[in-house]
């Protein structure tokens, strides 16, 4: 599976939203999810990649497009 | 490991953090000098002067125990934190947003990691992070909320959902206040108003005249330009930002995020050199209750009573 479905699989499940409403523009605004959100899904995301995201990065992310492409450059 | 063991201070009782430089080095030392936690609001500090004020502090407080507070929203989180972890400082506690990485620089330090939460899945995810203990904030407290329910009603919640420490922190005022919470289950308590009216609280006596002249009506809810709701003691300044935004001058990026509505960071120092109609005073819903300055060491007197059968 490509990073970038295995990543909206992630979010799907984390947050409780259908995969096909994932788009790569989309914001964690628009699918109603707070800081706190983030930072679950951001642990769950550590544990299947097997990496490790810093609380600066977390503040940069603001799109599903923004965590696939990270996680991109670090795997 | 329950830091607030009996064996860890006299009473579970902490001085709550206030910034902008409302509890400083004199209250928070006496706060611990009295047997209790003296934390010191660094929120607003530069490194140097936090640095200063912790010494100052482990001065006065005798064997008692010193933190800090420090709000992540502040651009400075994380040098403060770690200018703190340096300092050996008993504990920091921390709110207004969610640090994890916090939590590995107290791991490393040995030093105990607080945080402030207002819902059980924040204090859940603190818990697994490797937090000391937690500090469960109602909507009753002073400066930024993140809940609109009450310390009683978010209080056994959270209490049922991890197994550290859970202290309940809004609206204490007195000893019957402190038993009535711990009844429903609180492992200690921070109060935040009740010292702001003490003789060691370093604001302008103008800031405490305000405070002792507060009705209960006088307590309203502004909104912060940190993103969050703040209770505040209505005032010129408070009714004027219900009206129009202020346009600032020499922004010093003191947040992460800032909605630039007004200066918090000026409106907090204003209040607290005195300029009252030009400044924020943050207080807790039920200062009203409050009726006289007292040295710490008799506040504590008072609050203790709450604890005579603690063995
Ligand atoms: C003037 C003032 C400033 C405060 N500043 C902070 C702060 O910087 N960080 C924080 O976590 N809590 C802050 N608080 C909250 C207190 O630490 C404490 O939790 C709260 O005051 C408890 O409610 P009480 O005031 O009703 O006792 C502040 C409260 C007041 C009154």
């Amino acid at each position: 599976m490509s990073v970038d479905a295995k990543v909206k699989g992630i979010i799907s499940d984390q947050l409780e939203v259908a995969v096909e409403k994932l788009s790569m523009e989309t914001t964690f605004e628009d699918i109603d999810a707070d800081s706190l959100d983030i930072v679950e899904l951001v642990m769950a995301l550590e544990e299947e990649f097997d990496l490790e995201i810093s609380d600066q990065e977390i503040e940069n992310i603001k799109t599903v497009g923004d965590v696939i492409k990270y996680i991109e450059s670090q795997v | 490991m329950n830091i607030f063991s009996k064996s860890y201070c006299q009473y579970p009782i902490i001085q709550g953090g206030m910034a902008v430089r409302v509890s400083t080095a004199p209250l928070a030392g006496a706060a611990a000098a009295a047997g209790g936690v003296g934390i010191i609001g660094a929120t607003g500090m530069k490194v140097e002067e936090l640095r200063q004020e912790i010494r100052k502090a482990r001065k006065l407080a005798g064997s008692g125990k010193i933190g800090i507070n420090v709000m992540y929203a502040a651009r400075n989180f994380a040098d403060l934190a770690k200018a703190a972890l340096q300092e050996k400082v008993d504990l920091i506690i921390f709110g207004a947003g969610f640090s994890r990485e916090i939590f590995s620089w107290g791991r490393e330090a040995g030093t105990p990691i607080v945080a402030v939460v207002s819902s059980p899945r924040v204090a859940v995810l603190a818990e697994k992070l490797g937090a000391a203990a937690v500090i469960a904030e109602g909507s009753e407290a002073g400066g930024h909320l993140g809940t609109d329910l009450s310390v009683a009603e978010i209080l056994p919640a959270i209490k049922k959902a991890v197994k550290i420490p859970v202290i309940a922190a809004g609206g204490l005022t007195d000893h019957h206040d402190i038993k009535r919470i711990m009844e429903l289950g609180a492992d200690g308590v921070q109060l935040g108003t009740r010292f702001v009216l003490s003789e060691e609280c370093a604001v302008d006596d103008s800031f405490k005249k305000h405070y002792l002249g507060a009705s209960r009506e006088d307590v309203v809810l502004i909104k912060s330009p940190v993103g969050l709701p703040g209770r505040a003691i209505r005032n010129k300044f408070s009714e004027a930002l219900a009206l129009s935004r202020e346009s600032i001058k020499n922004c010093s990026q003191c947040l992460k995020s800032c909605s630039h509505d007004f200066c918090i960071l000026k409106a907090l120092e204003n209040s607290r050199k005195g300029l009252i109609d030009q400044g924020l005073v943050f207080s807790g819903q039920n200062v009203f209750k409050i009726k006289e300055i007292l040295p710490v060491k008799k506040i504590f007197e008072n609050l203790a009573r709450a604890f005579q059968v603690r063995s």
